[in-house]
Parts: C-alpha cells; structure tokens; sequence
C-alpha cells in the first residue's frame, strides 16, 4: 500500500517506513531549492551529518530529509534560509 | 526523575552491541537513535512494498540477528528513544536529547554516555561536488538498501577505497550497473610493492569473499573498473552531470551521467565530541566513531565498550576481552589503507570548499593575512557552517598548511566541543523538560 506527501505542492508517493529523501528520489526531485551561499539544498551523505538536504516539513524549522519519516499529508517545502531570500522593493 | 545508569547515542551496531552488553552487566540503559528504527547505515532496513529484492551477505544479517536477540532478552532494561538527536551537554552537566516527534528538548543524567556515531564518509572538494545529482557511495548505500531500487539512470562511480567497489556490485544486482568504477588509486600496483598489506588484506576470510564476489559481479556485468583516475570537475546541464575524469599520465576523458557518487575513505564521526568525562560523567566511545574497524569491528567494540563502563562503575567481575578480534579487524583496516592510498588533491580557485555556506578557494585565498585559527573561523565562516565543519575542515587544514599561516593550522580541524552538535528548533528548545 502506498501512501502520498506534498513536495512544494505536488503529490509525491512513499512506502510507509521510507525517509522523506528516499522517496523525492523515487520521484526524481533532485533540487531541494535554494540555500545558504547560493547553493541547492540537496541530498548527500545519507546519515544526517552533512546538514545539505534540510528541508522544512509543515512550514517548522529545518529537518534532515536523509532522516525524517515520510508521513501522509505532510506539507514538504524548501527550507530557504531568511537570509538567502532576496526582496524586491 | 528517570535516570537510566548508561545513555548510549546511536543506534548502528556499536550503539546496539553496547545497549545489550550492559543491559545483560546488569545496568539500566537510555539508547538514544536520530532515525524511528534501529540498524545504522550498515544495517538500514528495506522499507519498499513486499520482500526485500536485494540480498544482505550473510554476515552482515547473521550480526544484525544476533543483536535484535539480544535486544529481545534485554527487555525493559533498554529503553530506546526513536526520532532523538543528542545536542551535546551543557554547562551544568545535563546531556540534551532533541526529541523531533514530540517536538521537545529533554535533558538526562546518567552515570556513564556511550558515544557510538558511527563514521563520516570524506569527500575531498573537486569543482561540482555540491550540485544536487552528486552524494557520497555511502548516501546513494543507504538509498539502495532502504528502497530495493537503484537510482533510475546512468550512474558513475568514483573515488578511493573499497566501499564504491561494493556500491557497484551492489547496484549491479539491482538492474543498474554504473558506467564505470573510477578508482584514484592504483592498488594492484600498490600490491606489488607492499606485498605485507597484500598478505594482511586476504586474512580476512569474510572480507576476501565479499570482495571476490563483487570483483566477479562487475567482470561478469562488464562494468570497468579504472585505477588511478581521479574526477577533476563535474558541471551541471540539462543532460544530467558532466564529469571529467584525469588518468596520472595526464590524459582526461568525459562521461555524461545522471547521478555521480563520490567516496574518498572513513573517517570517525567524533568532530565536537569530548575528549575526557564531561561534568564528571564518565564518556567512551564505541564503534567507527572511536576507530574505523567495519561493522563486525563496530559490533565488537561496542561490547568492548559497555565492560569499559561496567568496570568504571565497579560492576563487572571479569574484564572481557575483545582485543585480538579488534586487533585482527585493525590489521584489516591498516592493509586497505596501504593499498590503497592515493595521491593528494589541490582544488582550484573556484572550487566550493565549505558546502554548507557556498565557500570557495577564492574566499580562503583571501584570508591570507589571518593571524589566528579563530581568525579563518570567525572571518571566513570555514568550519562554522551546518556541518560544523565535518565535511570542510579536512581540505581546510590542507590548503592552510600549503598557506604561510602564522599558526597551528592543526587546530582548524580540531575538536572544539559546543553544542548543539545538530541543529534544533527554538519551539523545542522552549519546551524543555528533564526526564
């Protein structure tokens, strides 16, 4: 039985007992949106070490993808820091 | 007030192999785990639809079947927390648990911590290595294991030791062979010339065989294996990723993939950890987090590691010991090492060093007048990001020591113990309670 999250709005399915990051690969999402120093968040080492696939479940502070449980209905989006956010006036 | 006689942090086979053994001394335990099951990376769980595709070698299951044995006979001696991320300890002494699924800071006091973080893959900066498309061997490992299914399209190897070997054998089973195994260094060669590390690596019977049959996988699926070759440069298009690849006689070639993984050695996972006892609780460490001995090694030194604390708290009758199989383990280790050291690499001005803040060579380059480790930290943000420098302070130490540096440039990859180790939400900091 499959079961579905939101990755920025699109529905992305899991196998329950999946990592959030497990399953963004099986749909092919690479690019977890902009982070600090002008970079893509991004999946990498897989152990929660390297912090570069931090994404933001529910609108909360960051959390590692490689790390987190996927859960039905969770609201997945970029964790874009503040400071990388450019506003336009 | 639960206080548990021992915390154990990490639940991979150290961390479990240390909970059980103190658990059967007769000591209460708190095994704390980041991920919502126990296993490690070596021992991660399928967790796709129906049986697992993929075959586990047999020793690495056999380990896995004797721990969860165990775990079963320890019963409620054991308590495991699942979703838990250890911060570090504060100034009073109280070792700061993050609870993720319950959204709360919880603070604990135990007579003895066990340290058991496992090991940190390096990956030496090249220009692209932060491009999404790129992980470690390790990473994509885990992804493998985890769903049953190699990563759909072309898929390149590269790097040094014999975990990428293992990777493409093991994605060779899954229906997706890389397009090639790029090997920096040269090992046969390196054979030849230290036939003692030859001898010392083949005396490792499950070793041996393991590498045998993945040596006959890739021949059989055809997939090249190529020594000293080292990946120089990867760009982005919309094809994918385009890696360039540089023989030691100069000559380069391209391959155009979709995922690359790299993989330059182990290392402990042990940045920011304590040297001694902390705030008069007794501190070991077990597994790769203490020496990078492999996983039957990691499981060995985690019992090793639960009579160390056993016999601290007066409690075990007779000291066990475990040191020929960490001995044997060790000369292993050492022998890998020896065949297959591999010559160093300098990363050009634009390569990203520090991945958590975008830092380039350009950005180091341009601390030339720093008069202080502190100087290169605090100025140029090197070492201070996300990772705290797990990933940056190996190839900052590096290009510092080439630099005129006025300093200890040893102390810009030392261990400077501050937490949180790991990032935390001020939500859950604000609902801290002790336990």
């Amino acid at each position: 039985m499959s079961s579905t999250f939101y990755w920025i709005g699109g529905l992305v399915s899991f196998h329950p007992g999946e990592t959030i990051a497990a399953a963004l690969r099986r749909a092919d999402v690479e690019d977890f949106g902009l982070t600090t120093g002008g970079l893509r968040a991004r999946y990498f080492c897989g152990v929660g070490a390297c912090q570069a696939c931090l994404i933001s479940v529910n609108g909360a502070s960051p959390v590692e993808a490689c790390l987190t449980p996927a859960k039905a209905g969770l609201q997945l989006s970029s964790a874009t820091p503040l400071s990388e956010v450019r506003h336009h006036v | 007030m639960y206080e548990p006689d021992v915390l154990v942090i990490g639940g991979g086979p150290a961390g479990v192999a240390a909970a059980t053994e103190l658990a059967m001394l007769g000591l209460t335990v708190l095994l704390a785990e980041q991920r919502d099951r126990l296993g490690g990376a070596i021992h991660r769980a399928y967790a796709g639809p129906g049986k697992n595709p993929l075959k586990v070698l047999s020793r690495h299951s056999n380990n896995w079947k004797f721990l969860t044995q165990r775990l079963l006979q320890a019963g409620p001696q054991i308590t495991t927390l699942f979703e838990t991320i250890y911060l570090g300890v504060d100034g009073e002494g109280r070792f700061l648990l993050d609870q993720r699924a319950a959204g709360r800071v919880v603070s604990v006091r135990p007579k003895a911590l066990v340290l058991a973080l496992g090991a940190l893959e390096i990956v030496l900066p090249r220009p692209g290595w932060e491009l999404p498309g790129v992980t470690t061997v390790g990473g994509m490992q885990v992804q493998l294991k985890e769903t049953g299914q190699a990563p759909v399209g072309s898929i390149l190897l590269a790097g040094n030791g014999p975990l990428p070997l293992a990777l493409a054998a093991q994605l060779t089973a899954a229906g997706n062979p890389p397009v090639a195994v790029l090997e920096r260094s040269q090992p046969f060669r390196a054979a030849f010339r230290h036939a003692v590390s030859a001898v010392n690596s083949l005396r490792s019977w499950g070793n041996v065989s393991e590498a045998a049959g993945y040596t006959l996988r890739l021949w059989r699926a055809g997939v090249p294996y190529q020594t000293g070759s080292t990946v120089t440069a990867i760009e982005a298009g919309p094809q994918g990723l385009r890696v360039t690849s540089q023989l030691a006689n100069g000559v380069s070639r391209q391959h155009q993939v979709r995922h690359l993984a790299l993989h330059d050695g182990l290392a402990s996972n042990n940045r920011g950890l304590p040297a001694g006892d902390l705030a008069h609780v007794y501190v070991v460490r077990a597994g790769d987090c203490r020496e990078v001995l492999g996983a039957g090694g990691a499981l060995t030194d985690g019992r090793r590691a639960a009579h160390q604390v056993a016999q601290h708290l007066d409690l075990s009758a007779k000291p066990a010991s475990f040191e020929s199989r960490l001995g044997a383990a060790r000369r292993t280790q050492q022998a890998l090492a020896v065949l297959g050291q591999a010559p160093a690499m300098v990363p050009v001005s634009e390569t990203v060093i520090c991945r958590c803040e975008g830092l380039r060579r350009a950005d180091f380059e341009a601390l030339q007048g720093a008069s202080s480790t502190r100087e290169v930290r605090l100025v140029g943000r090197f070492g201070m990001g996300l990772c705290q420098g797990r990933f940056c302070a190996r190839a900052v130490q590096a290009m510092a020591a080439q630099a005129p540096l006025p300093f200890e440039t040893g102390d810009l990859g030392s261990s400077q113990p501050r937490w949180p180790l790991r990032p935390v939400s001020v939500a859950s900091l604000a609902a801290y309670k002790s336990i």
